[in-house]
Order: C-alpha cells, then structure tokens, then sequence
C-alpha cells in the first residue's frame, strides 16, 4: 500500500514523502541480479520489512522489496521473550514463524505486489530438500528468490545448510531446477569459509550471494544472568557487525563473480559506501528501519545526491574516484 | 555475604518471584479482541518537538511531546514507538513503545510518561526541552468502552496508568461515569492523579506501603463498591495480578474485560514479529503479536476455573 501523501505536510512522514528527489537524472544506481535489474541497490533485509511499512516510507523508491523467510509448511515462532537489546545490538530470535507457501501466496503477496518494486521472496528449510519445492511452489510470485540457508540442517544435526558447501550445493542445484528467476544464497556469518560457501552457491547456478546474515549470540539479563531470550540463543544484529561482515563481503567478493549483496549493521550511505568499496554491489538494511523506518530510502537518496554532487555516472564511478586519488 | 548483600539477594529473589508470578496470572486469560468498530488511524512518523521533560514521583519521567498528526488522531489504548536519540555516548538502537497517557488535539500535542529503568530510558530521560523525538505512531489496538456503557471501572498500576488515561478522556467526552483505581508503591509514586481530577473521574488511590493495593484488600474494596451497581466494562493495565483480579471480577458481574499488555518490540507494526502475546496456540500456528493484535485484548477466566 503505497499511500498519496497530504497535499500540506503536517507531519515529518509526510514531508519525507513530499520530498522528491531532484537530481537523479544523471545519475544511475541499477543493478542486475541475474535477468532482474533493479533501480538502485537497496532492500530490506528479510524479517526486516513487511507491506505495513508501506504506510510509513516510499517502498517505490527501493530497489527491492524481500520479505520474510517463507517456509513450505506453516512454523508458530519461538516463545516469548523474542528479542532484546544489549550495548553490543539488538539479539533476535523470532524463530521465522510463517504461514507456509500456499498461506503467503493467499495473504501476504497481493499486499506485497501493490508496492510497486521487485519482490524478491525468502524461502527457508529444514533440511536441503525442502527449499526447491518451496521455490516451486511460489514460482510466478516473486521476481528473484533469497534462499535462506542459514537454518539449522536437520539431517546433519549441529550444522547450518548454510555452512556447509555441500550443502550449498544440493540446495541450489534443485533450487536452479525449480525455476528461471534469479536465485540469491544467502549465507551464514559462521561458515569455516564464507569463500568456499559463496563458490558453491555460483558453481551451482546462483546469481548472487548475499553476506552475512545474524551472528548466533546468547544474551543475559543484566540483573539476574538468566537468558533474555526464551530461545536462550538468538542472533545479533545491528552497527556492531559490520566490521566482522565487511570482511566476510571482501573474501566473498574475491571469490565469486556473481554479485555480492552486502547485509550487516548498515544504518547510512556512508556504511553501504564501505561495503561497496570492498565489492559489495547492493545492500540490504535491517535493524535500522526498527529505529529509523526510512533509514533505506534516506540511504537511496544519499546515493544519488553523493553521486550527482561528485558528477560521477553511478557508484562504481564513485569508487573509481577514490581509488585514483 | 554482608547483611548489605544478604538484603540486595533478597530483594532480587522476591523481585523475580513477583515477576514469575505476575506473568504466570496471565495464563489462560488472554484472547484477541473482536474486530473494532472503527478503522485504525494511519500511523505516521513525526519529529516531535520536547515542549515539557519533567518528573514525575521518583521513578518517572513526562514528556510533553508537539506531534499533530497523532494528538488529533490517536485512539485511547494506542502507543507511540519514541526512537531514543544518541546521548552520553551511548547508542539505543530499537525504539521503545509507550502508551500515548493524554492526548490533546487543539494544541497538538501529547503526554507520555515512562519510567526510567533501563539502558533505553536512562538515555531517553537526557532529552532536552527544545529537541525533538522520532516518535512513530499511533499504533495497536486500543481500548473501547462499549457504544452502550454508562459507567466504567478503570485500573491502572505504576506506569500502566498511562494506557487507560485515554479511555478517562474518552468517558469524560461521552459522560460515561469513570472509576479509576490508581496503583503504586507508595502514594507519591501513583501517577494519574491530576487528570482524573481534571476529567472528572472518581479515584481509589491503592498503595503498596498502606497494603491497600493487595489483591485480596482491592478486590474486597471493588466488590463492596460495586455490589449494586456494577459498572459496564473493565479495563486494565500494568499487573498480571490485576488483569487476573479484573477477570474474576467481569465473570462475577457479567461484564467484559479489557487488559493491555507490554512486551519487548522493535518495530511496532507487526512485521518484525517480535512480541509474541502471552497466548497458548498451536505450535505451526504462529500466535498474537502484542503491538498490532493488541497491546489491548480481552480477558476472561478460562472456562475450567468458573
């Protein structure tokens, strides 16, 4: 639901939405993720956005929308407590509760496709098997697929799918069978090699990776260092691992040829800046739309300004720019 | 150990004990309320402008906050999500939800009150008169006294009082007479006495240090105050063992029960699915979120303990 905004502003959203930008037109943010261009390299990070936030910022000027992990069969969520924050950023753990394919198709995707920008759909699994029938299941509905490996591989107990390039493997292979939109592995911080990880997900037919996702933590209450979360172990977000997954982006990056979409701790242009300058080609943002809903289109426009104040074509200019000084 | 320390352990244990047993009286009790009657307001976000920071009691904190948009529009029982600027170093990153306590349309403002307990709000108690908050809002399902009510009882302990404020306001506006039971540690921590003062309503002040505020010594005082004429709605914030109290008492007199909860959120509008409601659900079947199926539910005794 992409609302008109009031004729007069009466309030900050309102101006917000009221403001245009004006100097994009020299300036080109798009990116290809396999057959799909998008307008510009910014998308929430799945979990990170939902059709609600349609009401609060312009959704139409993201590159893409992605929405959270979709599984084959409907999951109920962890019990409560959920999430917390502690100094070193906010810990979650949700659990992924979802409706399942055919819930998602019949609920959340129409309210989704009213957005007006490429959907691209996260689909989860158990075990490796599970996730080519969900993309199967779902195909006509998103514009690309995010497959979201990070998930406990119950045939190989003590293990995430996403960690384990052969893994990797099997799941996108059958992934690649299922359908002929672009395909999006996104993997683990805690991966032995994020390198050989990001190889498999491209021998196997992907069209990008996206690096990293939550780092598992285990947060305590500060008064009686009782768990916080009723998962005990959640996973940890925000500004505080960005450095950790701006490495992870530079080995990836080395490693592959596909694209890499960066997806740690960005709050600001400046933070999809760095990731870009180490090989990023988007960014996906998450927990700073809890606290700032239009930190990503604020991130869109910074680009286009920063890119039309420096008289450069796009962000590869950009960095060229840098790198020539 | 230290008496000092023996003391602190003590106070930790009793403070847990309470906690347990507090969430524990919600069990069985919660269910989400029927449609509303009326639609929801759009929420928006807004710079509000700090016209007041002031305290309240000891342990609390008001803010007078300008936002237009939702003073005008805000629907009792609704919350605010006030993103906690940087301050003193430190960085707060999940905005915090609290109840909209007043809202007044023709000056475009609104109040909030919260209590200063964690990193969040330490922080947030540093803002400035002259700054401006993000607040994004109103938010959730509210409060609703029945179209039909003339009279209503309204409970409210600590900073819970905030989210039944506006349902006062709105009995004041519709001359629905309001009871408000106000709840605290001590007389000098009940928050809410001068606007039910100034909208007219009753007040039974309850006290932890008096013992009036027990449960069983505040439900002998409701029955006894309402053994004829029972009012038309209950609704209630800020206590497991207050919901529970309201619940027996809506079943005694055949009058419906609203409570509004409180949980950890990050975005407030349902699509982060963080605040699970206390609510026992099948397990693939994702259950209530706090911030957009309530804060505000029903309460009700389970059937078996009728």
């Amino acid at each position: 639901m992409t609302s008109a905004p009031p004729q007069h502003p009466t309030d900050a959203r309102a101006a917000f939405f009221a403001a245009r930008p004006t100097r994009s037109a020299t300036v080109d943010l798009s990116v290809r993720i396999g057959s799909l261009t998008l307008a510009n390299p910014v998308m929430p990070a799945s979990g990170c956005f939902g059709p609600a936030l349609g009401r609060l910022i312009p959704v139409a000027e993201l590159g893409a929308v992605v929405t959270k992990t979709v599984f084959g069969t409907p999951r109920g969520g962890n019990a409560a407590h959920r999430l917390t924050e502690i100094r070193a950023g906010m810990v979650n753990s949700v659990g992924i509760p979802s409706r399942g394919a055919a819930g998602f198709l019949a609920e959340l995707h129409p309210r989704y496709r009213e957005l007006g920008v490429p959907v691209i759909i996260s689909v989860g699994g158990h075990r490796p098997a599970e996730y080519a029938p969900v993309v199967r299941d779902l195909d006509g509905a998103g514009d690309a697929y995010e497959l979201n490996v990070s998930c406990p591989n119950l045939d190989r107990l003590g293990t995430d799918i996403g960690s384990d390039p052969d893994a990797i493997l099997a799941v996108v292979r059958a992934a690649r069978q299922a359908t002929d939109k672009p395909l999006i592995v996104k993997l683990p911080v805690l991966a032995s090699s994020i390198a050989d990880c990001a190889l498999a997900a491209q021998e196997a037919g992907a069209d990008a990776v996206c690096v990293a996702n939550s780092i598992p933590a285990l947060p305590l209450q500060p008064d009686t260092r009782s768990p916080a979360l009723g998962n005990v172990i959640g996973g940890l977000s925000g500004p505080s691992i960005r450095p950790i997954v701006l490495r992870l982006v530079w080995l990836a990056a080395r490693a592959v040829e596909i694209p890499v979409i960066a997806c740690g701790g960005i709050e600001t242009a400046e933070d999809a800046l760095d990731y870009f300058a180490v090989g990023a080609r988007a960014v996906q943002v998450g927990t700073a739309s809890f606290g700032r809903p239009f930190a990503m289109v604020e991130i869109v426009r910074a680009l286009q300004e920063r890119c039309a104040d420096d008289e450069v074509a796009g962000i590869r200019d950009l960095i060229d720019l840098w790198r020539a000084q | 150990m230290t008496a000092m320390a023996s003391l602190a352990r003590e106070a930790l244990r009793r403070q847990q004990a309470f906690a347990a047993a507090d969430e524990a009286a919600l069990d069985g009790l919660i269910s989400v309320r029927p449609p509303a009657g009326q639609p929801r307001p759009e929420p928006v976000w807004d710079d509000a402008r700090v016209l007041e920071h002031t305290n309240v009691g000891q342990r609390y904190r008001r803010l007078v906050l300008a936002t237009g948009t939702i003073a005008r529009t805000a629907l009792a029982g609704q919350f605010l999500m006030i993103t906690v600027p940087p301050t003193g170093g430190e960085r707060i990153l999940l905005p915090r939800p609290m109840a909209i306590h007043r809202r007044h349309p023709d000056a475009g403002t609104v109040e909030v009150i919260y209590g200063v307990a964690g990193r969040g709000t330490i922080a947030l108690a540093d803002v400035a008169v002259g700054g401006s908050l993000l607040v994004t809002g109103p938010l959730g399902r509210g409060f609703e006294i029945p179209s039909d009510a003339r009279t209503a009882l309204l409970i409210g302990r600590g900073v819970g009082v905030c989210a039944i404020m506006a349902s006062v306001e709105d009995a004041a506006a519709r001359g629905v007479d309001a009871t408000v039971v106000l709840s605290g540690r001590t007389r000098f921590d009940l928050i809410g006495v001068t606007d039910c003062a100034e909208l007219g309503a009753a007040v039974i002040p309850v006290t932890d240090d008096d013992g009036s505020s027990s449960i069983p010594a505040l439900g002998e005082r409701l029955r006894a105050e309402f053994r004829d004429n029972p009012p038309a709605v209950i609704l209630v914030c800020g206590a497991g063992v207050l919901a529970r109290l309201a619940a027996e008492l809506g079943a005694e007199w055949g009058v419906p029960v609203q409570v509004s909860l409180e949980a950890h959120m990050a975005c407030g509008l349902g699509y982060c699915h963080g605040c699970a409601a206390p609510v026992a659900t099948d397990p693939e079947v994702e259950g209530p979120l706090v911030c957009v199926d309530g804060p505000v539910f029903d309460a009700a005794l389970p059937v078996s303990s009728l």
